[in-house]
Order: C-alpha cells, then sequence, then structure tokens
C-alpha cells in the first residue's frame, strides 16, 4: 500500500467508536488511578499501570479484529461459539479458584474468564442463527428453540460456576437480540412470566447462600449493614455523599478508607459519583449513550442484517453492563458482580469490550471498502 | 429475492424501540442519581463523614486520692491489652500466627479464646487476647498492625491503690458500669468506671470527671487513619476535651494507717482514730482486707466471688458497717449519766462480793470473788459490774438512752462513706414495739454494762470517748480534708463541725476522766500492762458477749471456748490525757479481752501519733512513764518487804 492508499483507509475508517470507548477508559482509568491510590495495599496501587498495560494490548487487538471482514464472523460463529463453550466446561473441571467461584482459566501465564468471551461468542452464534432463519419471519415460538438452546447451555454453564450476573447478561443479550429480530409481544409478555417463575425457582434451588443473601440485601440493605448489605450501604453513601459536584478527585472518602470493598472493580462507579457528583455522572452518562446510539445508528445503516444483529448484539453487551452495574451500585438491583464497561479494573473484561468494539468498527468500515 | 438492505431496514421501529429503551433506562438512573445525590445528598455526605469518623470516648482521667499529708493513696496508670476483632479478621490463620509469636502465647489458645468469644457474642465486639502487654510487645504489635488487621492494642487506664490492702474499705473501689447499670445512672456513659464502695462512692461525682469525644478517622477494618482536626469537621460535630475529675486530700494519715493495719495483723476487727479537736479521721482500718487496685486490673467477677465466699467477710467494713455490743466501754456512759442525774456522786460507794441479785435473778461480776468496796473511780478503773448493776436500778432505761444518744449512740455519725450502720440504742418504747413486750429492770442492769441490746460501730465508739476526751464537745467526723481540682484551685473544703456546748458538766467530766486516766496509769487497772510506753493514754477496756453462758461456764476461760464463741474485745481510748488530741476505738472480733487484744492496736496508733506530731510531749511522757513504773516497782518493794518483815515478826 502506498502512502495515499494509506490515508484512503484513514479517511474512510470509523473513528468514532473507538474514540468514544477510548475517552470512557481514561475517564475510567484517572478514576481507577483515585480509587486504587488511596488504598494501603501496595498491591493495589499499581492496579492503574496493569489496567494501562491490558489496555493498549486490548486496543491492539481491537484494531487487528476492526480490519477482519465481516463474513469471517458469520463463517465462524459457530466456531467460535463451540469453542468458548468447550472452554467453559474446562473451567468447570479445573478451573482456577477465585472470590469463592470458578471463573478463570490459566493457559501458561495468562489467565482469563472464558465467560467474558462468551458474551461476544453468544452475538456471534445467534446473529448466524438469525441471519439464517426467514428473514421476513416474525418471531414466534417455533423459531425460538434453537437460539433458546443456543443461549442456554452457556448460560447454565455460567451459573454453574457461578457467576449469576454473567448468567443474566447472556440471557438479557439473548433478548436484545430476538427482541431486534422482530420477537412477537406476545412471546415476549410470555418470555417474561417465564423467566419470573424460573427465577424464582432458581432462587429457592439454583443459587448460594451469598447470592441469595445479596438479593434479601437488595430488598432491604438496612437489614445486616455489616453483613451482606454492607456493600450495598456503604455503596448508596458513596454516591449520595458525592452531591452535585462530588468532593473533588482523589477526595473519596469511602475509598480511601476502604469502606467499598471491590472498589476498583464493580463499585468503580460509587468512587467516581463520591468525587465527581451528579454533574460527572452526567458527562460519564452522555458519552455512554452517544457509544450506544452509534451502535443503533450503525445497525441501521448496514446493508446486512448478520452485520445489523451484530450491532445491537454488541451494542447489548455494553448496554446491560452498563445498565446493571450502575443499578446495583446505587441500590436498584442486587449486586450480581458485573463490571461497568471500561471504567472497572479487570483485563479481560476490557479485552472484551474493546474487542466489540472493533468487531463494531469492521462493520462500520465495510460499508466502506472491502 | 428481497434485497437484505430492504430487511434491515424493516427492522427500524425496532431499532426505535431499543433506544427509547435506553434512554429510558438511563432516565431512571439518572432519577437515581438525583435523588441520592441531591435530594437525599447532605444526609449521605452526613453519612459518609459519620462512617469514616468513628466517635471515641475520650476518659476523663479520674481523680486522685491524697493522704492529709499530700502522699498520693489513689491514681491512674495506663495499661496495655492486645485485642481481636473477629470481624475484621481477614486471614485468621496468618494473623493468629503472627500475634501469637509476639505476644508468647500459643496460637492454639488464641483460637480457643476467639471460638469460645464467637459462641457467646457478635464478631464485631473485641476479644482480649493478652492482658499488660510490656512495652515492647505494644511496640512489635503496633508497627507490624497492617499486616494483622483485626489486631489492635487498647489502652486502658487502671486505678492503683498506692497501699494495696490498707484501707481498702475506705478508699473503696472501681467498677465498669454495665448495661443495666448505665440505665440506672443516665449521665455516665457505657464502660465507665463507676465507684461502687468508699471514697470512690461517695465522691463519685467529684472524682469521676467528664468524658470527653473525639472523632478519628478509621476505615472499614477499624484502623485509625489520622486525627482530624476540628475546623476541618462539619458544624455540628465538635471535639469535646475531657475534663479531668477532681482530686480529693483525706484527712487520713499513711503512717497510722499502716501502724493500724500492722497492729490487727492476724486479727479480725477494726479500728478508727481521730482527731479529737476537730474530728478529722486519721486512720480507719478494717480487717481482713481487700485489693481494691486488682478490681480494676482482673476479671471482677473473678476476684468478687472469692472474697464473697471468705468466711471472714473481707468487703465489709468492720469499723462502720459493723455494730457490736460496746460491753464495759459503755459504762463509761452509763457513770456519765448516773453523775450528771445524781445518782451517784464521787463518794457513792458499794460494795461488791462477785454478783448482783435482782429478786431470783443472779447478775455476776466478772471478777469472781468481788472487788470489795467500790466508788466510782474503782468501779470505771477496775470495770466493776456490781456497781453498774447497782445504777441499773436506779436510772431510768429511757434516761441512760438519752444520754448514749448524746454521745452519737443509736445514730449515724454521718460520716462520707457508704452504708454506715445506726448501732443500737434501746428504750422502752423500741422494745415495746420490736418485741410487743414491755421492758424489764434486768435488762436495763445489763445496758448499764453494755450488752443487752446495746449495739455500736466500733466509729460510734470512737466518736463518743472523743467527746469525753474533748470536756463533753461532740464532734463529727470527717474524711476529707478538700476537694482540688488539677489546678489547684480548691472546690470544696471539709466541714468541720464542733458543738459549742458541752453535754456534760465539768465535774462530772472530770471524774470521768479521771477515771478513765486510772484505767491505764493505776496498776490495778484492767489496761495497766497494755498502757503502752508513755503515750499518756485515758482509756477503758470492753469485753462484748457474743452468746450468753450458762453459770457454769460464765468463769471458763474465753481461750478455751470455741473461736466463734469467744467474746468480742473492744477498746476506747484518747490521748493524752491531760491535753487529748487524737481518740481510738478497737474492736477485736473473738479477741476475749479488751486489755490484751484490744489495747495494744490503739496504744500502736497513739504511739505512732505522738512520734510524729508532738516528739517532744512523747520524750516527756516517756519519762514520766518510768518514773511512774520505778515508783510502782520500788512500791511493791516495799510492800514485799513489809510483808516479809510482818512474817518474820510471826
Amino acid at each position: 500500500m502506498n502512502y495515499t492508499a494509506i490515508l484512503e483507509t484513514l479517511k474512510k475508517y470509523d473513528f468514532s467508536f473507538f474514540g468514544a470507548v477510548i475517552a470512557i477508559f481514561f475517564i475510567g482509568v484517572i478514576n481507577l488511578y483515585s480509587a486504587t491510590q488511596a488504598s494501603d495495599q501496595l498491591s493495589h496501587s499499581n492496579l492503574f499501570k496493569i489496567q494501562l498495560f491490558y489496555f493498549f494490548i486490548s486496543l491492539a487487538i481491537a484494531l487487528t479484529v476492526s480490519f477482519v471482514q465481516t463474513k469471517n464472523y458469520f463463517r465462524y460463529g459457530y466456531f467460535i461459539y463451540g469453542v468458548n463453550v468447550f472452554l467453559l466446561i474446562l473451567v468447570l473441571t479445573l478451573g482456577k479458584i477465585g472470590m469463592g467461584a470458578q471463573r478463570w482459566l490459566v493457559l501458561g501465564p495468562i489467565s482469563f474468564q472464558p465467560s467474558e468471551f462468551m458474551k461476544i461468542s453468544i452475538v456471534l452464534a445467534l446473529g448466524r442463527w438469525f441471519t439464517k432463519s426467514d428473514p421476513h419471519l416474525v418471531l414466534g415460538f417455533r423459531e425460538l428453540i434453537i437460539p433458546a438452546i443456543i443461549t442456554f447451555i452457556p448460560m447454565v454453564l455460567i451459573v454453574l460456576q457461578p457467576d449469576l450476573g454473567t448468567g443474566v447478561l447472556i440471557g438479557l443479550i439473548f433478548f436484545m437480540i430476538a427482541f431486534y429480530r422482530r420477537l412477537r409481544w406476545k412471546i415476549i409478555v410470555m418470555l417474561g412470566i417465564i423467566s419470573l417463575i424460573g427465577g424464582s425457582v432458581m432462587y429457592q434451588y439454583g443459587l448460594k447462600e451469598y447470592q441469595r443473601k445479596r438479593i434479601i440485601t437488595f430488598i432491604n440493605p438496612d437489614s445486616d449493614a455489616k453483613g451482606s448489605g454492607y456493600n450495598a450501604i456503604q455503596s448508596k453513601i458513596a454516591i449520595g455523599s458525592g452531591e452535585f459536584l462530588g468532593k473533588g478527585y482523589k477526595k473519596s472518602t469511602q475509598a480511601s478508607l476502604q469502606y467499598l470493598p471491590e472498589n476498583h472493580t464493580d463499585f468503580i462507579f460509587s468512587i467516581f459519583n463520591e468525587e465527581h457528583g451528579f454533574f460527572g455522572s452526567l458527562v460519564l452518562i452522555s458519552l455512554y449513550i452517544v457509544l450506544f446510539y452509534r451502535f443503533i445508528w450503525l445497525a441501521q445503516s448496514v446493508t446486512k442484517i448478520y452485520d445489523s444483529i451484530l450491532a445491537i448484539g454488541l451494542m447489548s453487551i455494553f448496554f446491560w453492563h452498563t445498565f446493571i452495574n450502575m443499578g446495583m451500585v446505587m441500590g436498584l438491583m442486587p449486586i450480581v458482580g458485573v463490571p461497568l464497561p471500561l471504567l472497572s479494573y479487570g483485563g479481560t473484561s476490557l479485552l472484551t469490550f474493546m474487542i466489540c468494539c472493533g468487531v463494531a468498527t469492521s462493520i462500520s468500515n465495510s460499508r466502506n471498502f472491502f | 429475492m428481497f434485497g437484505e438492505e430492504d430487511i434491515v431496514k424493516s427492522h427500524k421501529s425496532r431499532a426505535d424501540v431499543i433506544t427509547n429503551i435506553i434512554l429510558v433506562s438511563f432516565a431512571i438512573i439518572l432519577a437515581r442519581l438525583w435523588y441520592l445525590q441531591i435530594y437525599m445528598g447532605e444526609a449521605y455526605r452526613r453519612y459518609s463523614l459519620e462512617n469514616s469518623l468513628r466517635k471515641e470516648t475520650v476518659m476523663a482521667p479520674r481523680g486522685m486520692i491524697f493522704s492529709r499529708n499530700n502522699e498520693l493513696m489513689v491514681h491512674n496508670v495506663p495499661r496495655f491489652d492486645v485485642i481481636v476483632v473477629p470481624q475484621y479478621l481477614k486471614t485468621p490463620k496468618e494473623t493468629i500466627e503472627m500475634l501469637a509469636q509476639r505476644i508468647e502465647i500459643p496460637a492454639a489458645e488464641i483460637f480457643q479464646k476467639l471460638n469460645r468469644a464467637k459462641r457467646e457474642q457478635a464478631s464485631y465486639i473485641p476479644v482480649v487476647i493478652k492482658k499488660n502487654l510490656s512495652r515492647k510487645e505494644v511496640a512489635l504489635i503496633e508497627t507490624e498492625n497492617s499486616y494483622m488487621p483485626g489486631v489492635s492494642v487498647s489502652t486502658f487506664i487502671t486505678r492503683e491503690y498506692t497501699d494495696e490492702y490498707i484501707g481498702s474499705h475506705m478508699l473503696g473501689y472501681i467498677s465498669k458500669l454495665d448495661k443495666q447499670g448505665k440505665k440506672k445512672v443516665k449521665e455516665y456513659d457505657e464502660f465507665q468506671y463507676i465507684g461502687v464502695a468508699g471514697i470512690e462512692k461517695v465522691f463519685d461525682k467529684h472524682l469521676k470527671g467528664d468524658n470527653g469525644f473525639e472523632f478519628v478517622e478509621v476505615d472499614a477494618l477499624g484502623r485509625k487513619r489520622r486525627y482530624l482536626k476540628s475546623d476541618l469537621l462539619l458544624d455540628d460535630i465538635q471535639n469535646r476535651p475531657a475534663v479531668p475529675g477532681l482530686n480529693i486530700r483525706l484527712t487520713i494519715d499513711r503512717d497510722l494507717q499502716l501502724a493500724a493495719y500492722e497492729a490487727l495483723e492476724g486479727k479480725v476487727g477494726s479500728v478508727v482514730a481521730l482527731d479529737v479537736t476537730n474530728g478529722e479521721i486519721l486512720a480507719i482500718i478494717s480487717r481482713p482486707s481487700y485489693n481494691p487496685s486488682i478490681f480494676s486490673r482482673q476479671l471482677t467477677s473473678d476476684y468478687w466471688s472469692i472474697l464473697s465466699k471468705d468466711e471472714n467477710e473481707p468487703l465489709y467494713d468492720r469499723a462502720i458497717q459493723d455494730h457490736y455490743p460496746p460491753g464495759s466501754t459503755f459504762k463509761t456512759i452509763t457513770a456519765l449519766a448516773a453523775l450528771e442525774e445524781g445518782i451517784v456522786d464521787e463518794n457513792t460507794e458499794v460494795r461488791c462480793n462477785g454478783f448482783f441479785q435482782l429478786g431470783r435473778k443472779i447478775f455476776h461480776c466478772w471478777k469472781k470473788h468481788g472487788h470489795g468496796a467500790v466508788n466510782i473511780y474503782k468501779a470505771i478503773r477496775e470495770s466493776c459490774d456490781v456497781y453498774f448493776y447497782k445504777i441499773g436500778t436506779k436510772i431510768d432505761i429511757d434516761v441512760l438512752a438519752k444520754y448514749g444518744k448524746m454521745l452519737g449512740f443509736g445514730n449515724k455519725t454521718g460520716i462520707s462513706l457508704p452504708r454506715e450502720t445506726r448501732g443500737l440504742i434501746p428504750t422502752k418504747d423500741w422494745k415495746l414495739k420490736k418485741n410487743a413486750v414491755p421492758w424489764q429492770l434486768g435488762e436495763t442492769l445489763l445496758t448499764a454494762i453494755g450488752q443487752s441490746y446495746v449495739l455500736a460501730t466500733p466509729l460510734q465508739l470512737t466518736v463518743a470517748y472523743a467527746a469525753i476526751a474533748n470536756n463533753g464537745r461532740l464532734v463529727k467526723p470527717v474524711l476529707i480534708k478538700e476537694i482540688f481540682s488539677n489546678a489547684g484551685d480548691i472546690i470544696q473544703k471539709g466541714n468541720i463541725e464542733i458543738s459549742k456546748e458541752k453535754i456534760f458538766s465539768d465535774k462530772t467530766i472530770k471524774i470521768v476522766k479521771d477515771g478513765l486516766f486510772q484505767v491505764a496509769n493505776n496498776p490495778t487497772g484492767t489496761a495497766w500492762w497494755y498502757r503502752g510506753k508513755g503515750i499518756n493514754m485515758s482509756g477503758k477496756t470492753g469485753t462484748s458477749q457474743v452468746v450468753r453462758f450458762s453459770s457454769d461456764k460464765i468463769f471458763n476461760k474465753c481461750e478455751d471456748n470455741e473461736y466463734k464463741l469467744r467474746h468480742h474485745a473492744v477498746f476506747a481510748a484518747y490521748a493524752p490525757s491531760d491535753n487529748p488530741k487524737i481518740a481510738v476505738g478497737v474492736v477485736v472480733e473473738h479477741g476475749c479481752h479488751g486489755s490484751s487484744s484490744a489495747a495494744p492496736v490503739a496504744t500502736a496508733i497513739i504511739s505512732k501519733y505522738l512520734d510524729k506530731y508532738y516528739p517532744e510531749l512523747r520524750e516527756k511522757y516517756l519519762k514520766e512513764d518510768s518514773k511512774m513504773l520505778a515508783a510502782h516497782w520500788s512500791r511493791k518493794k516495799a510492800q514485799a518487804a513489809e510483808e516479809a518483815k510482818k512474817h518474820d515478826e510471826e
């Protein structure tokens, strides 16, 4: 490629996804610095550097992904899904124990959570299935059987780890894709009822004690302030005490005094709110909305239905994470351990979101080249 | 075939719905944020401050207690304990092993303590692992505090009583307020110490001070971070410094306390010594005793149960909380009454044959074969029962009671110590009310020699003899010289009360005082052999019956009886006789004889007192004493020589 070709490519290249994601990430890493610096655990003070390191690796991978032709996603969709399900089974049999659950798989120096990648795999697999079925059809019960099975297998494997949050997320991603793919309203109502019943059965028989406690806590956080309700209350205090403009950067008392457990992962949004207040959140949420809107815009501006479904699916990964995480830290939902995209510390989840971004960029680019 | 693009476009309505879902979702999030941060923001800001700011009580140092000569008797000493808060133990095994190494207690033992606590209390309540840490241990734990989450050193202030067992009844002790106790005394903080006996109790309000509080920034593991300056806090969150308790200077003399304590060594009993001129208590001792320091050092309940099981009742202040029949020491009061009422005078003589008959009843004199002709001096000096029986037949019990009460018997002296008992002076009304039986004349006879129903505390006895020493001016016993702040400001002074009126005529007082002088200074006096050298003491011995013996046993040697049945030994005295300064009352339980058992306690205190405050008098009296003794021996020699001469002549 000569110079003009590169320039041409850059002109056509859609930077909007990476732009928004990088903006959010840098807000995130600055916030992470504050959340971990105050900690007196030495191992925490270097976390922002590690996060930056993960970021550059993820960016490199995501940029590479952005040059993948979209037909390859379609071609390898089931394969990637299959490999990922296999990895999930491996996790259950020989995964590393961490935080009371088996989530990690260790391959030499790298350890990662296959359940994170499953979010993308499920989008690829479902997209492929819904493309194959009659495009004009309004989805009824019969058309949902296979995609339900596709969703159900990894979901069960993930819930068994146990990782309720990610399991629920997989289900929600499926729901969002099915909805976009014109799921009948009747089915939507029925699915709602089924998930309610299924949920309560799960609550009785499928949940571990700590998960059940979290749900009770969500309903009444003050019931056991130093026990399972602790996180919920401390998080609300952190957020509320931020008031309109926040306490200021690195002025969080809740984080620096370790009131918030996991303040660098699931509860990062609490610290952000404590330090930057309502105004800071308004800016951050606006950035997220811009990003999501860009995905939806993409879904309607592509020519292939598969690409359209992928865009919605990828958006739903971002959206559900954002919504559930924000909802749980501010006491709107039970605490289920879902990270906030690009803000929470964690290599695998960062890579997942960056790959989403890469895939979205490649779809966008495919409208102009290839 | 339809164009794929059309298929995509056909999903537009669903894309719009999804856009709306997203917008609504974030509207909910923002509404919630608005609620938390704007509507509830101020409340949460407060929460977050209170969260990280722990209100810590700053214990007010309890006031100190000094002797009359400003020697420290009670003060506060810091103590360090290592505690573990089970809830904050993140890695119990590692942390406990680390701790075990530093305080040299096996880890297994620590786990045992923690497990026991786990069963009994919530996990946020600290468990004390080791008490009284050395400075080195404190340093070892504090420096590695961050590696042992859940472990910390807590500082306690313990109350130290310099003389430990000596005078503990008067000083009292303190105890931690439990939750129930807190309900009763509202102005106290929970877990604050409160005085439960002695001076500590009566002057608790002065001694305790006011606890302050301080806001300390802590993390969720309860570890202190840094202290905040008051001005950084919200307006309504302010630190308050502790106000130290006031100090007390007692009238007590430590040397006399020690002398009294030692004089009672091996005995069960009590002694009170007071300054007759102003009522200041110089010494007040009850034995057996306890160590009040232990109450604030150890598990109070353990020590408590040991003490309360002891059959000699060491917790009991015998000087004020117990009363005894005063025995012959009460004869002085009977003599005063009879003289004042004109029933007898210095010339009245009574013949003592060793017993007195009233109707068909025989009243024995302690001297089996009698005293012969007895006047008031001899009656007091040799403690002749028959003389006082005779008075008993002539004096109305209510009149006798009136004089007893005038001298303070039958009423609380008002000493600033808790649970003082009143003793008892019987009257006709009293008996009628109590037993619904009228007073018997025989009972007046017994009352006249200090038996029957009369009961007096050692303190009352001392106060009465002080009044006699004072020529009939009653003094109120006081313990407090002054109460003063740390800055040295005197907040309160001890109230000295001396009655202006003399309660007896000078003539009466003179006769009784002469009698009392002879008790110790005439070779026939009951306390002659126990008068102590060179103290110029006047006094009266007494023996109070614990049980009434049948007439065949009444002259048995007291020491042959079972310990619990032996008489109590009583002695009351003042010195110097010509210008009294100090009065002393002694009761030795089951001591048998007032002279041999109780008098030496009094003389020990008086000797010490004169040595310390009037050495020149002491020297003078010592000389007089040896002169008196020499005269006595030469008289004895002359007598013996005369008898030998008579014998030879025969």
